[in-house]
């Protein structure tokens, strides 16, 4: 397994009296080199869950566990070097930063971001950053395609919303050491055939770079086609799991939040 | 702004304006490292240029046998003083932490202001040695080798920001400046690279502090309020953020506009009073027809 929720627990005082208890125990168990989709209603407390075992909430109850490494309440930086990347909902690329910009932000190496560090090391410096670039360069070719690569100055923002979130998925490659992947929505707002493509990386991203991803999906075509499990969160608990074919067609799944 | 003499065509009087100049350009570079490049809005410049004016007045009283030492043990103090401000509201988001470097701001005023044992309060302290920069053999007395040595100064300022932008810590300000939270999604520490840009802006603000005293001889805490704060700000945007052009652009339009109304020939009180509409007025026209700035590339968020 490469992550595991122990018992994690939520609650927030809603309007200054009533307690509201978003997470009751969430228990699960996210397997290695697959993928896993977390579905449920809105307002379930998904994202949420991602910002827990991220790191950007730290006010819980309960454990995570990463590849056999407990990384409860850490901040959301030392998560991320410990190998959780993540795709945030609506995520897009860095506006005033170029595609290439945006790729180097994305390593986990940080030669010459410390201010004097460029002055002092430069030669160390220009190497990691021609790394950097070839890098993006390979990983872009590979994954999206050839005439991205031509593009690798163009601002963050000049890229049509689908081609950002497709790039997005991308830089989350450049992290070497990431084994876990947290991808918020990653279809939402993208065209059909973007959708094919996010398709493709998501599979080449498991099958061939070995990681695992979890990730949050409302479109259920595309999480019984990309899916192989399918974890289905419902008043604060993990109410199914198992492989995606199987929670899609359950019953309890499909009147609760499928509404069929 | 200090008060300055008025007097048509004194080449004299011109080089102060240019000393002046270079003054600014530091300070507005140093609010740019924050406000432009960290997307920290700080009210609190003139608070680092203050405490830089004076550690470097007490070094200069004290031991005043080479500048670079002097330079170093002031920018030291004042970047480790704006960890007083930086640690503890790095964190908060927009208004919040405006208001506390406003606070920040305030108190070191009140400070300056009322330690008189220190600071001779409103009197101010007078008699400030020029600069040595090397065991008495070269004193830096009247106006010219006081500007060349601070247009030196300043042309290294220039050159290390503008390097320091385009390396990967300028990268990385500006992608914390478009979304810290990616940024910390990517391993990166926001707090932390946030309190660095803070202790640079602020040593560069107190070296142009420690220079300004030394050059004027005189300093009292009239020269470091709230107000000089605002308007480093209005000349950061009015030049323009996020780039090494647009304050210099802004510093040179709040100190050469003024010199300009001069010669209109309107009365010194009269003067003083059109100079602050002008700002004001050049302000709110920049906001409107050119939120960037004269030369900016970004529009503050």
């Amino acid at each position: 397994m490469i992550l595991e929720l122990q018992d994690i627990r939520l609650s927030f005082n809603n309007t200054g009296q009533e307690r509201l208890n978003l997470l009751n125990g969430v228990t699960m168990s996210i397997p290695k080199g697959r993928v896993t989709a977390l579905i449920g209603g809105n307002g379930t407390g998904k994202t949420t869950l991602f910002n827990i075992i991220s790191g950007f909430q730290n006010d819980y109850e309960g454990t995570v566990i990463l590849d056999g490494r407990d990384i409860s309440r850490q901040p959301a930086h030392k998560v991320s070097l410990m190998g959780i990347g993540r795709l945030f909902q609506g995520g897009q690329l860095l506006g005033d930063l170029t595609l290439m910009e945006n790729m180097k932000i994305a390593s986990e190496d940080k030669t010459g971001e410390w201010p004097f560090t460029s002055f002092f090391h430069s030669n160390k410096v220009k190497r990691q950053e021609n790394d950097k670039e070839e890098r993006a360069r390979e990983i872009i070719r590979n994954v999206i395609s050839e005439k991205y690569v031509d593009r690798m100055d163009r601002l963050g923002s000049e890229f049509s919303y689908g081609e950002q979130r497709l790039l997005s998925l991308a830089r989350l490659l450049m992290g070497k050491d990431d084994k876990l992947l947290l991808l918020d929505e990653p279809t939402s707002g993208v065209n059909p055939r973007y959708i094919s493509l996010i398709q493709q990386i998501i599979r080449k991203m498991t099958d061939e770079e070995g990681l695992s991803v979890l990730m949050i999906e409302h479109n259920m075509h595309f999480v019984s086609e990309v899916a192989d499990y399918c974890a289905f969160l419902n008043e604060g608990i993990i109410a199914k799991y198992g492989k995606s074919g199987e929670v899609l067609s359950d019953p309890e799944v499909r009147s609760s939040y499928l509404g069929l | 702004m200090p008060v300055i003499k008025k007097e048509l065509f004194n080449m004299e009087y011109t080089l102060h304006v240019i000393y002046l100049l270079c003054i600014y350009i530091m300070l507005v570079l140093s609010a740019n490292l924050t406000t432009g490049m960290a997307n920290l809005l700080t009210m609190c410049q003139a608070a680092f240029y203050g405490i830089g004016a004076y550690i470097g007045t007490l070094f200069l009283f004290q031991c005043n046998y080479l500048f670079v030492v002097i330079a170093i043990a002031v920018m030291l103090v004042t970047g480790v003083s704006s960890l007083i401000v930086s640690y503890a509201s790095v964190k908060l988001k927009g208004d919040y932490f405006v208001l506390a470097t406003m606070g920040f701001q305030l108190i070191v005023y009140t400070i300056l202001y009322n330690w008189t044992e220190v600071t001779n309060g409103t009197y101010g302290i007078a008699g400030i040695p020029g600069i040595n920069l090397f065991f008495g053999a070269v004193s830096l007395d009247g106006i010219y080798l006081n500007l060349a040595f601070v247009m030196l100064i300043t042309i290294a300022v220039v050159l290390f920001l503008y390097r320091l932008k385009n390396s990967p810590y300028g990268r990385l300000l500006k992608a914390i400046r478009n979304d810290d939270i990616t940024v910390e999604a990517f391993g990166r520490n926001t707090a932390s690279v946030k309190i660095w840009a803070f202790a640079l802006s602020s040593a560069i603000a107190g070296l142009a502090g420690a220079l300004y005293a030394s050059y004027v001889g005189y300093i009292d805490p009239t020269s470091f309020p709230l107000k000089e704060s605002i308007f480093i700000l209005c000349a950061l945007f009015i030049g323009g953020i996020g780039n090494i052009e647009g304050p210099i652009c802004g510093a040179a339009f709040v100190i050469v506009l003024p010199e300009l109304l001069r010669f209109v020939g309107l009365p010194d009180s009269v003067a003083a009073e059109i100079r602050q509409i002008i700002y004001g007025v050049a302000l709110v026209l920049i906001m409107i027809f050119r939120p960037q700035g004269i030369k900016g590339k970004i529009v503050m968020k």
